[in-house]
């Protein structure tokens, strides 16, 4: 299991309480960024077969969907396709726009996973870089959470790795420069949200499909993400 | 009055014949039917525009981020770009190839 920064931050000495104290804070900034409420950005449509129409793909519906077939629309899963680009293999390109994260592969060619991102407001865009991963990663709830969720009060001290962790099986820790961004890529345990406009601000994969990524990708890995009307931007 | 049927089954087939046309032609592939309502440049034909901007720009294509796509017609995209701090406008087609990068106005 892999710890949050904070619990690995030295802890002697006043300094270096401060810089756990930072960490600390920064960690449970990210907790509360990647796991806020549900809101919608653009809405995501999916193709109807039967109807041959487009129709909005909301929370609800996705759950019903889900339910129904035990997996994501077909658009939404893993796949290889055609992707025409000058970055190198091993490079993450995020569409946040369209749900898609792309890990480039050799031949013109990327492997497309589903995605869920940051909501209204929440969006960011930038070149970043996978700055560190862990398996099972710990999930330290924000303090606000803490105080008025007693579920999320007895995981105050942080949330050991496992299947009913938030972050899921994996985590991909972006970072700019040196410096950890406090968003990350992760897996969920409310895999009907890829597609969706989730988070706030991390992105989302089901957890077979972040072990995957994960599987794939060596830290230091450049990570582009691509989103209309983001709030922010990191790197550029 | 047979010249009459045949013109009328000629023209239902004619009919039935666009209508299949036209329902495979509005069908998209499995792996392309999700969307958003933010009709936006394929993700590689935003980075083909940003490497062409950089070029242009002089700046490491490290520096360049698309910021924002619409598609212009049926078979292109015009694609906003930050290049360090400047702000360009590219055409790209949807076989990759670049059509125009300029300054943005």
């Amino acid at each position: 299991m892999t710890t949050t920064p904070d619990r690995n931050a030295a802890d002697a000495g006043s300094s270096r309480f401060i810089t756990r104290a930072r960490k600390l804070g920064l960690v449970m900034l990210a907790a509360g960024l990647c796991l806020g409420p549900l809101a919608a950005l653009a809405q995501t449509q999916i193709y109807d077969a039967k109807t041959r129409k487009w129709v909005n793909y909301d929370k609800k519906k996705a759950r019903q969907y889900y339910a129904r077939n035990n997996q994501l629309p077909e658009a939404f899963r893993r796949q290889v396709v055609t992707f025409r680009t000058a970055e190198k293999p091993g490079t993450i390109i995020i569409d946040g726009n369209q749900h898609f994260l792309y890990l480039v592969q050799p031949g013109g060619q990327a492997i497309r996973y589903g995605i869920g991102v940051g909501r209204e407001g929440f969006g960011w865009a930038g070149i970043v870089r996978v700055g560190r991963m862990a398996e099972w990663p710990t999930w330290t709830p924000p303090a606000e959470m803490v105080a008025r969720d007693p579920n999320a009060a007895k995981w105050a001290a942080g949330m050991p790795g496992g299947p009913d962790n938030p972050l899921g099986a994996r985590a991909l820790y972006l970072y700019e420069g040196d410096a950890d961004t406090i968003y990350r890529i992760h897996g969920t345990v409310e895999p009907w949200t890829i597609g969706l406009d989730v988070s706030s601000g991390c992105i989302r994969m089901n957890n077979d499909d972040v072990t995957d990524l994960h599987s794939r990708v060596e830290v230091g890995a450049k990570v582009i993400v691509l989103m209309q009307g983001a709030a922010l931007y990191k790197g550029v | 009055m047979i010249e009459g049927m045949l013109r009328s089954k000629g023209f239902v087939l004619a009919a039935a014949a666009l209508t299949v046309i036209g329902g495979c032609q509005s069908q998209p592939k499995p792996e392309e039917m999700a969307r958003t309502s933010l009709q936006t440049a394929p993700a590689d034909l935003q980075l083909i525009c940003a490497n062409a901007a950089a070029g242009t720009a002089k700046v490491d294509s490290s520096k360049v981020l698309p910021t924002s796509s619409r598609q212009l017609d049926a078979t292109s995209y015009s694609v906003d770009l930050d290049a360090g701090g400047r702000k360009f406008n590219c055409v790209v087609d949807a076989s990759g190839s670049v059509k125009s990068v300029q300054p943005a106005a």
